[in-house]
């Protein structure tokens, strides 16, 4: 549906930054593929040029098998776009809203096609409001609603749900794997929600400084962070176990009786029986995998 | 009253005003172009020449017809500046919308804006000042395009700067058009001007268009010939035009348009 080869954004000549750097990957058919990285990695950036907002350096990107930037108008009649940092003209109505961006994909019934969605986001009553009128979520629900309400073949979301409330966040995400079913379609995805991500994405590209520095499944990424998280709930001998683990080089937190020691899953026995030989009594003990977050923690610089 | 308080107002807008020669406008641009265009006109006024009993239709016909341009050019650079201001503008250009299409729809809206201020000025002008500005008659169909078409230009060539340098120019959507009236001899003829500036208001299409409707005011000719020379300068300036602002509107999505909204 969407391949992207050596794609490049260059800004600046005499202090030339790159911002993505000749990236390559493709968006199959039915796939919600997850684009990750720290702020400043080159996200927005490429799906900005994957919109035709941004001119890339160099590169290319083809839709369906064409020329992205021969066959613009005739590739966006099938690609939809939302983002949270984007918004709607809100001196006009949902409605009015609607209508024009059904205009702009061909639909003289554009009204027709979205109340089914206005519906479903419970957003109907609103249709008569200004969008000036409606709270971030609700916007970025209607954002949602336009992006789907033209019958797209491939949706780029941009941190879509940043601004819902988490239970209209999970039905958003519910409502992308049921699109996903009923239509078969291919969606690119953006959010600092790891949790998310990892429900959501089929495949997950991790973009650090420009460039692609993992291509893979949500779960294999999480487990090549070898660091576990060991959580006690210490009864007696909290200042043994502080000390055993500044001897053995191990980061921990420490909050009132718990503790969470970060360390290799072979290196927990081990610690387990140091602790048991030192007389430390523990209530409850919690072995934590790791998670996409620690993974995306990791690459961002900010785990070990 | 707090001094402290005050000056903490005093300097949010002063920082504001010395933060970039487009917020000096109102201090030197609009008062410059004002001097011009009404000095010009009253030395006219004074002269021999204007000593006609239909001065005040002349100049009110003048008006009217400077709004046909002045709406023209602004609404095709309000049009972009209403997506910069609503945070559109990615939205927009991510659909499958082509760049001829946005301008056609921008030129059919302000072809229905520009039927509703000329009538509606005209009714005013009647009912304040019981003139009809309709006077010049039938002309008045082919000079009002002519001078739209040109507001049109005007406006896609402030539009090439809005596009590119984004909301720190967006002033040019006013400031530009009102540069052209006193070469345009608005409200007076061209003969007044010294002739440097002869020689820039006869390269503009509307110094023909206003020409001829002194004409017609006076003596009741239609200056064909002024009429025709004022659509194929229109031509070449509006294809100019709408060249600069594509170029400029690629030069733009080069930098992307996200940073624009």
């Amino acid at each position: 549906m969407l391949s992207v080869r050596k794609l490049k954004k260059e800004y600046g000549k005499k202090q030339p930054f790159i911002a993505v750097d000749e990236t390559a990957f493709d968006l199959k058919k039915g796939e919600i593929l997850g684009l990750l990285g720290p702020n400043g990695s080159g996200k927005t950036t490429t799906i900005q040029m994957l919109l035709g907002t941004l001119t890339p350096t160099s590169g290319s990107i083809f839709y369906f098998g064409k020329d992205f930037f021969k066959n613009r108008s005739e590739i966006l009649q099938h690609v939809s776009f939302a983002s949270t940092y984007t918004s709607l003209p809100y001196v006009l109505t949902v409605e009015e809203n609607l209508k024009c961006f059904g205009r702009l994909y061909g639909f003289s019934n554009g009204m027709d096609r979205a109340l089914p969605l206005l519906e479903r986001f419970g957003m109907l009553e609103k249709r008569h409001s200004k969008v000036s009128s409606l709270s971030a979520g609700q916007i970025t629900r209607l954002m949602i609603v336009k992006a789907f309400f033209t019958d797209p073949k491939v949706v780029l979301l941009d941190e879509p749900t940043a601004s819902l409330d988490p239970d209209v966040a999970h039905d958003v995400c519910k409502f992308l794997l049921e699109q996903r079913e009923k239509s078969d379609l291919s969606i690119l995805f953006t959010s600092h929600k790891m949790e998310e991500v990892a429900e959501l994405c089929d495949r997950v590209i991790v973009l650090k400084k420009g460039k692609i520095i993992a291509d893979d499944l949500p779960k294999n990424l999480a487990k090549s962070v070898s660091t576990h998280r060991l959580r006690l709930t210490i009864v007696d001998g909290m200042k043994r176990t502080i000390s055993f683990a500044e001897q053995k080089g191990i980061a921990f937190q420490v909050n009132h009786r718990s503790i969470v020691c970060s360390l290799k899953e072979n290196e927990i026995p081990g610690f387990l029986n140091l602790l048991m030989q030192a007389g430390v009594s523990y209530a409850s003990i919690l072995i934590e995998e790791p998670t996409l977050e620690d993974y995306f923690l990791k690459i961002a610089g900010k785990n070990p | 009253m707090n001094l402290q308080r005050v000056l903490g107002v005093f300097f949010r807008y002063f920082y504001v005003m010395r933060s970039g020669l487009h917020h000096l406008s109102d201090l030197f641009y609009w008062p410059f172009v004002d001097i011009l265009l009404w000095g010009l006109t009253s030395l006219w006024v004074q002269s021999q020449e204007s000593q006609a009993s239909n001065l005040p239709l002349i100049l009110m016909t003048g008006l009217i017809f400077w709004q046909v341009c002045w709406r023209g050019s602004v609404d095709i650079s309000i049009s972009l500046l209403q997506e910069f201001w609503q945070r559109n503008l990615v939205n927009f250009f991510s659909t499958p919308l082509k760049f001829s299409e946005w301008i056609t729809g921008i030129i059919l809206l302000s072809l229905c804006k520009l039927v509703i201020t000329v009538a509606f000025g005209a009714v005013v002008v009647y009912l304040l000042y019981a003139l009809n500005v309709f006077t010049v008659g039938w002309a008045f169909l082919p000079f009002a395009v002519s001078l739209l078409i040109f507001g049109w230009t005007i406006g896609f060539i402030a539009s090439s700067a809005i596009v590119y340098w984004g909301h720190k120019v967006e002033m040019f959507a006013w400031m530009i058009g009102a540069l052209f009236a006193p070469f345009s001899a608005v409200f007076y003829p061209v003969s007044i001007l010294p002739a440097w500036a002869q020689i820039i208001s006869w390269s503009l299409p509307t110094t023909y268009i206003f020409e001829g409707m002194r004409s017609i005011l006076h003596n009741g000719a239609f200056p064909v010939q002024f009429f025709w020379i004022s659509i194929s300068l229109n031509i070449i300036f509006l294809a100019a035009s709408i060249a600069l602002f594509k170029f400029m509107f690629e030069k733009s999505r080069d930098k992307g348009l996200s940073r624009l909204e």
